[in-house]
């Protein structure tokens, strides 16, 4: 004999668990070809501004050490 | 047949629904649309900066969105608010619990927040009367270690909690607006949308949910990590999902075609990934590792372009400054990098 409480709440979380399904099974989905595409352009128009990518010139760099200049 | 038996039937006929309708869109592969692209180059960071002042293991770090300041935080009770450029500790502030797991800058730069083991999220004001760097709330009622934490705002933040649950919080009374629940285990890590009106969570249960914040609803899962999911991120454009777990991958999921387009993995790889942080473009994503490492992928191509060996023990965080112009590591060895 299962115990009360016990068994409702098995109930309540199936209940909630198909309820939680049926929203993610309705969802619109766009071709996976369509999505790879937004990424790379994506990717493609920002690569510019993408300093990591690009790397930074020494004198643009705010993080890099200038190094004092000695005149001989 | 009892309510339980056709509750079960009926949830196993949905997630078949759900894997014919993913399989339905499959008309391509992230790999056969980038075939034509080739590998960026080597990416060669250096260590530009080395921020130290730590006593103790660093667990998390957040930049503050101008790109100049960021906070850390640290197992010796610590939350420092540095100058990245001057290496300068802008505050030092002492925190009641030392058991801290993650911290967050406001986007405003006039909030951070912090919790760990305490169960609690603790907001503190940069930018007080007197200049004392003051608790302004203490967000209370998680039942389990707070994991992560973002803000919305000054007046809202998310967290993120080993009890399950994510909450968003009203800073301002100290209440919870909303609990987003659904996860089977801990939630490890969170992430907001650029727009701000997502978030998106990974959990011990190996999944990676998407979270609409106004609804409170969950709109989509992602599975297929073998392990718990430790660091989650957005590809700038919104559009994607990046995780990071203990399975040693990561993986790329589309949000509008509901799916994991890519995994980043290697044989060589075999420890967990403990954060990641992609490029501003999102063509580089950067994952630290259990093996102190951090590794460089090339997101398109799914291979390494680069490592950032400097630190003596595991990278526990890592983020890319807004302007894109560095990434700042931190790690267990109590220092924090910045690269470029």
């Amino acid at each position: 004999m299962s115990s009360k409480p016990h068994s409702s709440n098995n109930i309540a979380h199936a209940r909630r668990t198909v309820q939680q399904l049926r929203i993610e099974a309705s969802i619109e989905r766009i071709k996976v070809s369509k999505a790879s595409a937004d990424i790379m352009n994506y990717c493609t128009e920002h690569a510019r501004n993408d300093p990591l990518l690009m790397g930074i010139p020494a004198s643009d760099n705010p993080f890099k050490d200038k190094k004092p200049c000695t005149i001989l | 047949m009892g309510e339980m038996e056709q509750l079960r039937k009926e949830a196993d006929s949905l997630k078949d629904q759900i894997t014919a309708a993913r399989k339905a869109v499959q008309d391509s592969t992230l790999q056969e649309a980038a075939a034509s692209i080739t590998v960026v180059g080597r990416v060669q960071l250096k260590t530009r900066k080395t921020l130290r002042g730590h006593l103790a293991k660093i667990y998390a770090m957040h930049w503050s969105t101008d790109s100049k300041l960021c906070v850390s935080a640290s197992q010796d009770g610590k939350l420092i608010v540095w100058d990245s450029i001057t290496t300068n500790k802008v505050n030092a502030i002492p925190l009641k619990s030392s058991w801290v797991m993650t911290c967050a800058y406001a986007p405003s730069g006039n909030l951070v927040a912090c919790g760990g083991l305490d169960n609690m999220c603790s907001i503190y004001n940069l930018k007080g009367k007197d200049g004392n760097v003051k608790v302004m709330r203490e967000l209370a009622a998680h039942t389990g270690y707070l994991s992560c934490c973002r803000f919305l705002s000054d007046s809202e933040i998310i967290t993120s909690s080993g009890d399950c649950t994510c909450v968003l919080w009203d800073i301002e009374t100290g209440t919870q607006k909303t609990v987003f629940a659904g996860h089977q285990g801990d939630c490890m890590s969170l992430a907001v949308s650029p727009d701000f009106k997502f978030f998106i969570s990974g959990a011990c249960d190996f999944t990676a949910k998407l979270w609409d914040i106004r609804e409170a609803s969950c709109r989509q899962t992602f599975g297929g990590h073998e392990s718990d999911i430790n660091a989650i991120g957005f590809f700038p454009n919104g559009n994607a999902v990046i995780t990071g777990s203990d399975d040693a991958t990561c993986k790329l999921y589309d949000l509008r075609a509901d799916q994991e387009l890519i995994t980043y993995q290697d044989s060589g790889i075999m420890c967990g990934v403990t954060s990641l942080a992609p490029s501003v473009s999102g063509r580089l994503l950067l994952a630290g590792y259990d093996d102190f490492n951090v590794n460089i992928w090339d997101a398109l191509k799914a291979e390494r372009v680069g490592v950032l060996a400097g630190h003596d023990n595991r990278v526990s965080c890592i983020g890319v400054s807004s302007d894109g112009m560095a990434c700042c590591t931190g790690s267990w060895d109590s220092f924090l990098k910045i690269w470029n």
